[in-house]
């Protein structure tokens, strides 16, 4: 649906929500609407005019609560914010989750930092604070909560258990983690299961919580860059990449076309090799080694080529607010390019050997299935939504730096198995080539960077990491300091639908599903 | 010595008088009363028994005379003797633990009339096993079940009890029938009533008359013994007994079964064909299998064990089967192993069985439940329960030292020297025979390591599995002999080996100690006809090298394939002991002395990921450790999955995954229901002529009338 | 043939000569700035003040550098840039022994997230691959606590894990060393101090070796290693433009 569409019917079925001026981002269809109408606006918004759910952004004002559900058009130019006001003493605000399940777990989050309470949701509570550690009332995201001094007194839940929902006899939760595996990110998993197959899979996030977005607050831009940049350092470039165009969206700078390309060259190398990593991460789960080695060696010398082009092995301390903090010579990017190429013809040599590896397919055909319509219903986003058929990539709906002039396809599969990510991977990892190619080519001369003043205002930007679509929102105000900026990452949109894979098979392909899913626990937790 | 004549009158004198004690006792020591009388009973019993053994030859009593039937005969002989040895080695700790069993009876029935029938039913079986006609047999075996029955019911409370008990009591008629008819036929083809006729006119018996006999007395004792298709009665009757008879009932009552098998089959009329012995040998080995399948995915202990006694039965039944084969195939001697396999496991059966049901006991009466998955964390309230149990299970999962792994090498040996035999599909069967029965082995080592670490080992997954405490001492006192015999049984075995030698020698026809047992170990002159190069090889081994170390019969524990297959298959169950106590003395004695002062011992909680607290209910269940082998054999157990999702608020929500599953016993599947339905559609037809109408009466009656005149008008 | 075995041959020796001979090629380490001469502009520039002014110029905390380039780019008088990957160092306090002699060529390595950012993990990944091979350093990856000699803790020590790491170092039999990794486990990084952040892993658990960097590269996560196993000398974590008075040595 076009936004004149989706303005023109928003108009006509709710005429007592009004519009506000959307700030830093023309085009955005801003509505103020009351908090009753929430659930049918969203519910609408989501089934009928085909928009994404991006987030939930909630700020505490001096006097009020503003919550501000993010839409964005799936296929078109679409954006639409559903902004929602309450004086600060009623904290209630109705839950669109049970139309929109995407935002379940947003809801959650709120809950959890800010106390607001979302009626109608069952099971708030016990999500980012694990309630046996810490009790309830903490609210760390409100103005009143100091970020630097730790909380005195803890007084966790005594009698604290996992909730259970499977009824069956001898059924027991078998618990995975935090500290499980070689070299596993920490994170808990509680299997429920009666001893063969997976009933149900719960995983208990936010172990590696630490703060970040409460950290940011009253940062200078230039500081808050840095935990943007480090708080998911795999993907480190795309989210610096998202802050700083959130910035010089708000001041209104004007990035330079050389920094634009040279922003999409560093972005697909990064896509490249975050790729190559996930591939080798699902050769090693299966336990073909020489695979795994075949493609660790390709990831390495990725690695090294990053090192070399830009002097850190993942981009660091090269995004800033204006274009990029260093220039990068021509020559340079094409033998940067070469490499790649180089790496990428290697890389289709691998596949077409694991094409051929039945026993290699076996484990993942078939496996860990994620049906079209679940994927859809809980907003996934990224490789593993397009293996399950959602062609959605933001690159094409919601066109940012230069991508707009380049040509590349988005590759879509649709079983749902991890043999259909595995093949997204291995696409992808081939369109990033072509788009590196293409921005390496003709690099205009010029300086790569714009001024960019401290200014307030707030806006929201957003970027197709590597792993799917993250969405930052940024409202500075007038000295150029953080006011609040809220996170919401591919990994964390994927793990609430990270049961629908796991769910129904056994416990040996676990660890291959996991492999296959592709997520980051440290980008989730934040 | 005393005649046994006069040790028999002694124990069924004591048997009366402790009936009479138990009555006259006040109440609060009845338990204590009758465990004394039990336990001085089967002293009583065990000693004539023994006498039996040792003595020569068969002793015979005639009683009095029933008129037209003749004269009723008991007689002892080593067959008896060896059954009357067993039943008192169970009763003796079954008596001692139900001091502790019994007061659970109290407060709701009353403990006179169960004393009464405990002892009546010593005697009975010591009836059973003493009768020497057709008559006395039968009705011996009719009290006997009766008495079983009322023991069995005698927690009448609970509906599926009786209901547990009244199947047991019609399968047990139908079985008794069926071996009337068997007894009948030999009694009509003899002329007389007695065993010692029956027994001689056996040989001019036709093969029609042979198959029936063996058809109905195999099947009609094989009710008691619990052989497929006609045990469904008895994982239903074990777990419905009380805990103070179950020992008893497992331990005592299944041997008769086996015994009437053994009596009629290879004593009263020996088999001359290898047919009988292949179904014995097919019908054993699918008992095996189907009953530690159930008893591997089940979670009641009681009924895990009572579906193990199954097991047993059936390894017990290839046994015989083997031994009926052999004899029928002139191989004495391969007979005579087989025998001594199969009644070595009935002993042995008998002694860790009780040993079991005695553990389950004392758990379920401090802990309120059986449920494998409410247990575990056990070994801490229940230490000498948690120790007694361990060696039951290790017993019975034939490891050695203890005495399972003796009787089921002998049973396995036995199928291997099948080689010995000429026909190639007798062969083929005894191959997959074997094959089965190591599985089986193998299945009963998951299924036992299951209910010890469910039952005993890890945390507590229930409020009463964590309070409880230790039983009184009687039971542990019990447990302890049992413990101790199993291990003895399984560390002495050539002790054991020449006493039911003897026991076998009149219907094997030769001697099993020579193949078992070699001479320079037996120290008797069996083997003249051994090759002296073998015996300097055998020498050579070194293998004599116990024979003057410790006083008595060898410690090695042989067996030699015949003349033409010269082949040793030594296991050593004293020697493996031995090694194993000094492997680990010296083990301990390297790392004290390597690592000395050096070592630094932290005693810590398990490692459970570095989770905050590890609960209960995230620790493995019995359900979750048996299911692997309820999906492999998913074929067997067919059962019905249903899955339901219940969502709230919305959808995705999910409040509650429920997943039922629904599975019937294969023998009430295949055997009772359609017997079932197919008495109730005869009955439902038969109905069909009560009209209820009195002209329907009247008319029946005139065509009585009618018939009646028709047929003496004829005749 | 297994395509695969032909492929693995083909493919050759692909590993690094280090610690036999240097590792120079292009990439394989971002480097650390050097402490030398230098303007006092540069010491507000650095976010977590991982630069001093001191006697004759800068000295630079490598415990605190977390590559941010911005006393190298943008400015007039940038600092001196030091390649090489050397930059393990034994932590302040009482001096940890290196495991004995018979650890020389064979520990067990327990690797624990404490709340890492994915990029040092990612790094301890590639030492498994063929470029690195730390097997045939004797190294080697156990899930276990109770096998473990060495702790390798990556993250600065978040409150929801600091239990699960206490419970992991207490899990571990003696003798065992910690090997902290990363600019966040040894002062916190940019996420300390918070409300769920403390300044490092050495205030949860003793700390014996530490690494810096962020991430530091596969090959300072060996140097380190082999430090902790005693192959390799420790190096001074803070450099200056004179010998640092306040060098921790082994």
């Amino acid at each position: 649906m076009s936004p004149v569409e989706i303005d023109r019917q928003l108009r006509a079925r709710w005429p007592a929500a009004g519009r506000e001026s959307a700030g830093a981002q023309p085009g955005t269809i801003a509505l103020s609407c009351p908090p009753p109408h929430l659930p049918e606006v969203c519910a609408w918004l989501f089934s009928e005019a085909d928009c994404a759910f991006a987030g939930l952004v909630v700020e505490e004002n001096t006097d009020t609560w503003e919550l501000r559900h993010l839409f964005h058009g799936r296929a078109g130019p679409a954006q639409v914010q559903v902004v929602a006001r309450q004086a600060l003493p009623q904290k209630e605000f109705p839950s669109i989750s049970a139309r929109v399940h995407a935002a379940d777990w947003q809801e959650r989050e709120a809950e959890d930092m800010f106390g607001v309470v979302f009626a109608g949701h069952p099971r708030l509570g016990d999500f980012i604070l694990h309630d046996d550690a810490w009790q309830e009332g903490v609210e760390p995201m409100r103005h009143r909560f100091d970020a630097q001094t730790p909380v005195e007194g803890r007084r966790p839940k005594p009698d604290w258990r996992p909730r259970r929902i499977v009824e069956a006899e001898g059924a027991f939760v078998m618990p995975v983690g935090p500290v499980y595996g070689g070299i596993a990110e920490s994170v808990h998993f509680q299997l429920e299961t009666v001893g063969e197959d997976v009933i149900r899979a719960f995983p208990r996030l936010f172990f590696k919580y630490r703060g970040v977005e409460k950290i940011a607050e009253g940062k200078p831009a230039h500081e808050a860059l840095l935990l943007a940049e480090r708080f998911a350092a795999t993907t480190a470039f795309a989210h610096a990449v998202a802050f700083s165009t959130a910035v010089e969206r708000i001041a209104g700078a004007e990035v330079p076309e050389r920094a634009r390309r040279l922003r999409v060259l560093l972005a697909e190398l990064e896509r490249l090799r975050h790729h190559v990593g996930v591939i080798a991460g699902i050769c090693e789960s299966t336990g073909l080694v020489v695979a795994t080695s075949q493609a660790a060696i390709l990831e390495e010398e990725l690695l090294r080529l990053c090192g070399k082009l830009t002097g850190h092995r993942y981009l660091f301390g090269l995004a800033s607010p204006g274009g990029l903090s260093r220039d990068l010579e021509d020559a340079a990017c094409r033998d940067a390019v070469q490499a790649a190429r180089d790496v990428v013809r290697r890389l289709n040599g691998l596949e077409d050997l694991l094409r051929y590896s039945s026993s290699y397919l076996d484990r993942l055909e078939d496996v860990g299935v994620i049906a079209r319509s679940d994927a859809l219903a809980h907003g996934l986003v990224g490789p593993i939504a397009r293996a399950s058929g959602q062609d959605c990539d933001l690159r094409r709906a919601q066109p940012y730096e230069a991508y707009d002039r380049f040509d590349f396809d988005i590759p879509v599969e649709h079983e749902g198995d991890g043999y259909a990510r595995l093949r997204v991977f291995f696409a992808e990892a081939r369109q990033a080539l072509r788009l590196m190619e293409q921005a390496a080519s003709g690099l205009p001369g010029g300086s790569v960077r714009s001024p960019c003043p401290p200014t307030a205002g707030a806006t929201l930007s957003w970027i197709e990491a590597p792993r799917g679509a993250a969405y930052h929102w940024l409202r500075l105000d007038g000295d150029g300091r953080v006011v609040r900026y809220h996170i919401v990452p591919p990994s964390f949109i994927n793990w609430h639908g990270f049961h629908l894979a796991v769910e129904r098979f056994a416990f040996q392909d676990f660890p291959i599903i996991l492999a296959t899913l592709g997520l980051s626990v440290a980008e989730n937790d934040r | 010595m005393a005649p046994p004549g006069t040790s028999f009158a002694v124990f069924f004198g004591l048997c009366g008088a402790g009936i009479v004690a138990i009555w006259l006792a006040p109440e609060r020591m009845q338990a204590r009363v009758l465990a004394w009388a039990g336990a001085l009973a089967a002293l009583a019993l065990g000693w004539s028994g023994a006498a039996v053994l040792a003595g020569s030859g068969h002793s015979t009593w005639t009683l009095w005379s029933v008129p037209s039937l003749g004269p009723v005969t008991l007689a002892a002989d080593p067959l008896s003797g060896l059954f009357l040895l067993v039943t008192a080695l169970v009763y003796l700790p079954a008596s001692i633990f139900l001091a502790s069993a019994l007061p659970r009876l109290a407060p709701r029935y009353r403990l006179r009339g169960f004393g009464g029938w405990y002892l009546a039913l010593l005697g009975a079986i010591a009836l059973v096993l003493l009768a020497a006609d057709v008559f006395t047999f039968l009705v011996a075996w009719e009290v006997m079940s009766l008495l079983c029955y009322l023991l069995v019911v005698y927690d009448h409370e609970t509906e599926t009890h009786t209901q547990a008990g009244y199947l047991m009591l019609i399968m047990g008629e139908a079985g008794a029938l069926a071996t009337v008819l068997g007894l009948l036929l030999l009694a009509a083809h003899s002329q007389a009533l007695d065993f010692a006729a029956l027994r001689s006119a056996a040989p001019g018996a036709g093969a029609g008359l042979r198959w029936a006999v063996f058809l109905l007395t195999f099947f009609g004792f094989g009710v008691k013994a619990g052989l497929v298709p006609v045990n469904p009665w008895l994982p239903r009757a074990y777990t419905a007994a009380p805990p103070a008879f179950v020992p008893v009932l497992a331990g005592a009552t299944l041997n008769l079964g086996l015994y009437g098998i053994l009596r009629v089959n290879a004593d009263l009329q020996p088999v001359v064909s290898a047919g009988p012995g292949l179904v014995a040998l097919i019908v054993g080995t699918v008992t095996a299998i189907l009953g530690i399948l159930y008893a591997t995915t089940e979670n009641d202990l009681k009924t895990l064990l009572a579906q193990s006694s199954i097991e047993n039965a059936g390894i017990i039944t290839v046994g015989m089967g083997a031994g009926m084969v052999f004899g029928a195939s002139d191989q004495p001697a391969l007979a005579g192993v087989a025998y001594v396999a199969a009644l070595y496991h009935l002993t042995n059966h008998a002694l860790y069985k009780t040993l079991l049901f005695c553990g389950c006991g004392t758990v379920e009466g401090q802990t309120g439940t059986r449920n494998l998955d409410r247990l575990g964390g056990l070994i801490h309230g229940l230490p000498w329960t948690a120790l007694g149990f361990l060696a039951g299970a290790l017993a019975i999962a034939a490891l050695p030292p203890f005495n399972g792994f003796v009787s089921e090498w002998l049973t396995l040996q036995s199928l291997l020297a099948s080689a010995a035999l000429a026909p190639t599909g007798v062969k083929v069967v005894f191959a997959l025979c074997g094959a089965v029965l190591a599985l089986t082995a193998a299945l009963a080592v998951t299924c036992f390591v299951k209910a010890f670490a469910m039952g005993f080992l890890g945390i507590s997954r229930s409020p009463e599995a964590a309070a409880a405490r230790e039983a009184p001492r009687s039971a542990g006192f019990a447990t302890a002999l049992l413990a101790i015999s199993c291990l003895l049984l399984g560390v002495l075995p050539t002790y054991v080996v020449p006493v039911l030698d003897r026991t076998i020698q009149p219907f094997s026809g030769s001697s099993a100690i020579a193949a078992i047992v070699p001479p320079f170990f037996a120290g008797t002159a069996h083997h003249a006809d051994l090759p002296p190069a073998f015996v300097a090889d055998f020498r050579a081994l070194g293998a004599q090298v116990g024979q003057t170390v410790l006083p008595g019969p060898g410690l090695v524990l042989m067996h030699r394939g015949g003349a033409a297959n010269p082949v040793v298959y030594a296991a050593a169950p004293f020697w493996l002991a031995v090694v194993l106590v000094l492997l680990l003395a010296l083990t301990y004695l390297f790392v004290r002395l390597l690592v000395g002062r050096r070592r630094h011992v932290v005693r810590q909680p398990c490692w459970d990921g570095g989770l905050r607290r590890l609960l209960p209910e995230m620790t493995y269940t019995a359900t979750g450790f048996s299911n692997s082998v309820r999906v492999i054999f998913d074929a067997v157990f067919r059962p019905t999955t249903v899955e339901d999702t219940r969502e709230s608020v919305a959808r995705h929500f999910r409040t509650a995954i429920r997943r039922d599953r629904e599975e019937v016993y294969l023998i009430d599947r295949a055997v009772l229901f359609p017997l079932r339905n197919a008495a109730l559609g005869l009955a439902g037809m038969l109905a069909r002529i009560h009209r209820g109408r009195l002209n329907t009466y009247v008319t029946y009656v005139l065509l009585a009338l009618l018939a009646g005149l028709l047929l003496s008008a004829w005749l | 043939m297994s395509p695969w075995l032909l492929k693995g041959l083909g493919t050759r020796v692909k590993t690094t000569r280090y610690p036999a001979l240097p590792e120079t090629t292009a990439g394989v380490s971002p480097g650390l700035p050097a402490g030398g001469p230098g303007a006092g502009e540069l010491i507000a520039r650095c976010p977590t003040q991982a630069l001093e002014a001191v006697d004759g110029g800068i000295a630079v905390d490598h415990r605190r550098c977390i590559h941010c380039f911005r006393c190298v780019r943008e400015t007039a008088a940038p600092l001196a840039w030091r390649d090489g990957f050397e930059w393990s160092g034994v932590a302040a306090g009482p001096a940890s022994q290196p495991l004995g002699d018979e650890y020389e060529r064979s520990i067990h390595i327990l690797v624990m997230d404490a709340g890492d950012c994915g990029a040092c993990l990612h790094e301890v990944r590639q030492l498994n691959n063929p470029y690195y091979n730390m097997h045939r350093l004797g190294f080697f990856i156990t899930p276990t606590p109770r096998h473990a000699d060495v702790l390798l803790v990556v993250g600065p020590g978040v409150d929801h894990l600091r239990f699960a790491l206490e419970k992991t170092y207490q899990a571990m039999p003696t003798p065992k060393r910690v090997v902290a990794v990363g600019a966040c486990a040894l002062t916190g990084g940019v996420f300390a101090p918070s409300f769920v952040t403390g300044p490092g892993v050495a205030g949860v658990i003793p700390v014996d070796v530490e690494v810096p960097g962020h991430p530091p590269p596969p090959l300072a996560i060996l140097h380190g290693l082999l430090v902790a196993v005693g192959r390799r000398p420790p190096v001074p974590l803070v450099s200056g433009p004179v010998a640092p008075e306040t060098e921790v040595t082994a």
